[in-house]
């Protein structure tokens, strides 16, 4: 006990009251982007087809995919044969060595498909998630085509396996046809990270850049409040930690700097209530039908006495709480109250009775929507905080895309790990390397039927890309292509510490009711830090 | 000390947690000092008397890896660079430094018999401090939320950007919140959540008499509402554009309805009020303009300021009760609003001013309303005359009908159809009783 006072607060009151000097939060420079809002009320059809989001998104990726390509390819000779561009898909020639850009189409044993509910007559329902669409045992079933505008070109070859594709990526394919009117593929390449902005580009206020005052952005994801106190003391202690009641003292070297008065924002990344609030589909079953059978007079037969109200409210709580101290910008996730396809819409204020007092209000007629100090938004999501762009997803892109993968089947078996974790980060990477943060909408990820647009090509590349509702945290920053890509990591490692193109923080960013963990990104240099709240269950077994 | 005593009669009568939170909420001291008095009342208490009181301990640091792992550390550098390739390689050389270089910083809490066990596994420890202290050992630390909870509840009052500085919560400047009425307190316990429904009607109907400002205004005035800052504090400007639109829409539907409304002056002391705050209950969904004064949150204070009165009103309302079920279907319409025109034509011809009485309940989140209001009665007299007679007659309303308006056109019509209609007066006066 002899050290205890050297923590600060196992030791009586002084005397006197000393008078403490009130902590000010660092201010927050946000400016959310309205990339992902769909119009309300009457401008919202669902009556389109979804081949038009095809078509413009390989309208807007064909023309990099292009250019990195002919960089890359052009004058190319093989074998003493040289490569020849080809336009469209059904262009190709057999025998011809040449090279094509389209749409990456996969078809896989386990995928969904619409044409199969509907014989069933059960696609009212969701299809309830798999663990992969692919099928380990037989890997030949994985089809990979390519296809634009004038048809579909099956792709083979060895290359594919070493090479991880899922539908709606935009690549461009080097190769032949073989004699099976199959394309022999050598070698792909991708658009490409797209041109990043600098910091404070997106805002038109030029931020504090004189005073080099450095903040964090905390990231947190899969709250996961179910409205029983059981999953709330962690959050009490989040709660705690974020207006500044508990923290690191900071008089110890070894203590982390880490006061919880430099989080200029908090990013909630999805998933706030817990399973109970919605259906139980989304719990991963292995009976599917049975699921959906159940899941269905749930949620049409709704009981307003069956309804429980607690989580939402917990939730409301937990947000008025913080929020006079710090500003929150909440993403829906698939668990939360909002639409389910992609884009979701924000989580209407009208659930939050007490937080929605900092919210901005309403837009009136045509003026742009003022970012709220609570801001409820889309999921996904893009914006400027403390000048870099962010974009992020509560992670149900990451999860599709990687059932497209056969990860598990290949190098984790090895290991012996089940964690994916590693190949989450890497789909990531993928994501922002194809130009496209939710590639596989809308083949397998519900989605709005866009027609003069699909937003969910990556414009600009972000500077920090986060994933929330992961099942661990990871992090790692990817860095851009130098000008004249060269094969070999070494010239990486050295151009780390001059470089000044595009770089990524990429985050995926864990269940909070998991693993009571909170990200940090500091705002001068990207790093990362991670705080973790827990209760000690020392005793707990013995009972 | 207060302190002390409110320690002594929390922990050791009532035998609550206490956490130190709540004993900053409660004592408006520092969270800080809260800890500091919590320490010196659990050591204080103990050492009188082991095992009074039980502590948890909130623990802050660096804690140690559950597999110590060879790169964990204070690394700065937990940067990894990923291979720069354009197709997911399947080999990544730096994977296994990223996930371990990451600082992790810890926030555990734990009881007090743990806290030995606790802090060991820690490397480093930044600050201890008691989170809460409570007369026995908790089986269950997710006790503690409720006590949090509690909090949430018992200050709700309690303006966080006036008062957090007294916690010692993290202040910040920019803070935007909507003006407007404060946002209603959170339900009092989750176990009474489904009985809310039961007392929320007497609070409504406590509004009128709330409005102390609005008591004065003159229904001949009310019109000019919408420019009066004072009638409605909260009117935001969406409702003062709607209003005004339903101010051009309503004389199209002047002839039907409301015509039977004969020369209603509702009684100055209530009906303004209950007016007015008619208009508060019209949800107009398409503009999704929120209801936030619908709640005002002095259930309290004015239910004892008018209790009185309210129990006058409730009486009277039972009586009446009985005559109010006719409204019940009517749905509320968006466009609706009251708006009340009144014109020189329109005052009553009676020179003597009619008081009348109003009288509002909320049943089932829908404002009804009894009034009364002058009638006019055509009968035959003795010797064959008409004689227009104004009778004070209840009658009831409901949210969403306009106060009642008197139609110029009114008056005329009736007159000629009593005298046109002297031989067949009979017929006629069997509708103007109606």
């Amino acid at each position: 006990m002899k050290s205890d006072n050297d923590y600060g607060f196992l030791c009586p009151p002084s005397k006197e009251e000393q008078e403490q000097e009130p902590v000010y939060r660092a201010p927050s420079f946000y400016n959310p982007l309205h990339t992902f809002h769909l119009p309300a009320g009457q401008g919202r059809h669902y009556k389109q087809q979804y081949g038009d989001m095809y078509f413009l998104r390989l309208a807007k990726l064909k023309p990099s995919v292009e250019q990195v390509a002919t960089d890359a390819w052009d004058g190319l000779i093989i074998a003493g044969e040289k490569v020849r561009r080809v336009d469209r898909v059904l262009d190709v020639r057999q025998g011809e060595l040449c090279w094509v850009a389209g749409t990456v189409y996969m078809d896989l044993p386990m995928k969904p498909n619409i044409l199969d509910d509907l014989t069933k007559e059960n696609f009212t329902s969701a299809p309830p998630p798999r663990r992969t669409y692919t099928d380990p045992l037989d890997p030949s079933l994985t089809q990979i085509m390519l296809e634009d505008e004038s048809g579909r070109l099956r792709l083979t070859g060895n290359f594919l396996r070493t090479t991880q594709l899922a539908t709606g990526a935009i690549i461009a394919a080097l190769g032949t046809e073989n004699a099976n009117g199959d394309f022999e593929v050598i070698d792909i390449k991708l658009p490409d990270l797209a041109p990043q902005p600098q910091r404070w580009e997106g805002t038109s206020q030029n931020g504090p850049s004189t005073e080099k005052q450095s903040g964090k952005i905390a990231f947190v994801s899969g709250l996961g409040i179910t409205g029983t106190s059981s999953d709330t003391l962690t959050l009490e202690l989040l709660t705690d930690y974020l207006l500044g009641y508990t923290g690191f003292s900071g008089h110890d070297e070894n203590s982390p700097s880490t006061s919880s008065s430099k989080i200029t924002r908090l990013i909630i990344a999805g998933n706030s209530l817990g399973a109970s609030v919605t259906t139980e589909a989304a719990s991963a079953g292995s009976d599917k039908a049975a699921i959906a059978k159940k899941a269905m007079p749930k949620k049409y037969g709704y009981d307003a006495s069956a309804y429980n109200a607690s989580p939402i409210t917990q939730l409301d709580n937990f947000l008025a709480e913080i929020l006079p101290s710090i500003p929150v910008t909440l993403m829906p996730g698939d668990k939360d109250p909002a639409n389910f396809s992609l884009p979701q819409q924000g989580i209407h204020r009208a659930m939050f009775p007490q937080a929605r007092a900092y919210s901005a209000p309403p837009p009136r007629g045509e003026d742009k929507p003022e970012a709220g100090w609570f801001d409820s938004v889309t999921n996904p999501w893009e914006g400027d905080v403390e000048g870099w762009r962010v974009w992020g997803c509560s992670g149900q892109n990451v999860d599709d895309v990687l059932r497209y993968l056969n990860f598990e089947s290949t190098e984790l078996s090895l290991e012996g790990d089940t964690d994916d974790s590693e190949s989450r980060v890497r789909v990531m990477e993928a994501m922002l390397r194809w130009r496209c943060g939710v590639p596989t909408a809308p083949d397998t990820i519900w989605s709005y039927p866009f027609q003069m647009d699909d937003p969910f090509v990556l414009q600009t590349c972000p500077h920090i890309f986060f994933a929330g509702n992961q099942p661990q945290f990871r992090t790692a920053t990817i860095q851009g292509d130098v000008p004249l890509r060269l094969d070999g990591d070494t010239d990486m490692m050295d151009a780390k510490d001059n470089y000044d193109g595009s770089r990524v923080r990429l985050l995926a960013i864990p269940k909070f009711n998991e693993t009571g963990e909170l990200i940090l990104v500091d705002t001068e240099t990207l790093e990362v830090e991670v705080v973790k709240f827990g209760v000690f269950k020392g005793r707990e077994e013995q009972k | 000390m207060d302190s002390k005593l409110y320690l002594a009669e929390n922990v050791l009568n009532e035998r609550h947690a206490v956490t130190y939170r709540s004993l900053s909420r409660a004592l408006k001291v520092p969270a800080n000092r809260a800890k500091q008095v919590l320490f010196e009342f659990h050591r204080n208490e103990n050492a009188k008397k082991p095992q009074t009181v039980h502590a948890t301990y909130v623990i802050s640091g660096i804690q140690k890896a559950p597999e110590p792992a060879p790169t964990n550390g204070h690394a700065n550098d937990e940067d990894e660079i990923m291979q720069s390739s354009p197709d997911l390689p399947s080999s990544m050389p730096n994977q296994d430094a990223s996930s371990y270089s990451t600082r992790i910083a810890s926030i555990i809490l734990a009881r007090e018999e743990d806290l030995e066990d606790a802090k060991s596994t820690f490397q480093s420890i930044s600050t201890i401090h008691v989170y809460s202290i409570e007369p026995t050992p908790l089986p269950d630390l997710n006790v503690l939320v409720d006590v949090s909870r509690e909090i949430a509840t018992k200050y709700a009052q309690e303006d966080p950007l006036e008062c957090g500085k007294q916690w010692g919560m993290i202040q910040n400047r920019n803070v935007k919140r909507r003006t407007g009425t404060r946002p209603p307190p959170p339900p009092a316990a989750k176990a009474q959540a489904p009985a809310a429904k039961a007392p929320r009607p007497s609070i409504e109907s406590t509004v009128p008499a709330k409005r102390p400002l609005q008591k004065e205004v003159d229904p001949a005035k009310v019109e000019t509402k919408t420019d009066d800052p004072n009638s409605q504090p909260s009117t935001s400007a969406n409702s003062q554009s709607s209003s005004k639109s339903a101010a051009k829409a309503a004389p199209a539907k002047k002839g039907s309805l409301f015509s039977s409304f004969a020369k209603a002056k509702p009684k100055q002391k209530t009906a303004a009020p209950a007016e007015l705050s008619t208009e508060d209950v019209v949800l107009d969904d398409a503009s999704e303009e929120e209801p936030e004064e619908l709640f005002p949150d002095s259930g309290d204070k004015a239910a004892a300021a008018n209790r009185e009165s309210r129990k006058e009103r409730e009486e009277k309302l039972k009586k009446m009760m009985d005559d109010d079920e006719a409204d019940d279907e009517e749905m509320p319409d968006a466009d609706e609003e009251p708006s009340r025109e009144p014109t020189p034509i329109e005052q009553p011809p009676l020179s003597k001013p009619v008081e009348l009485k109003e009288e509002v309940t909320v049943q089932g989140g829908r404002r009804r309303g009894k009034r009364q209001v002058m009638k006019k009665k055509t009968v035959k007299d003795e010797e064959g005359y008409l004689v227009t007679r104004e009778e004070a007659s209840w009658e009831s309303f409901s949210e969403d009908e306009p106060a009642p308006k008197k139609k110029p056109a009114v008056n005329v019509p009736k007159g000629k159809a009593g005298k046109a209609g002297q031989g067949q007066g009979n017929i006629m006066s069997f509708f103007g009783k109606k």
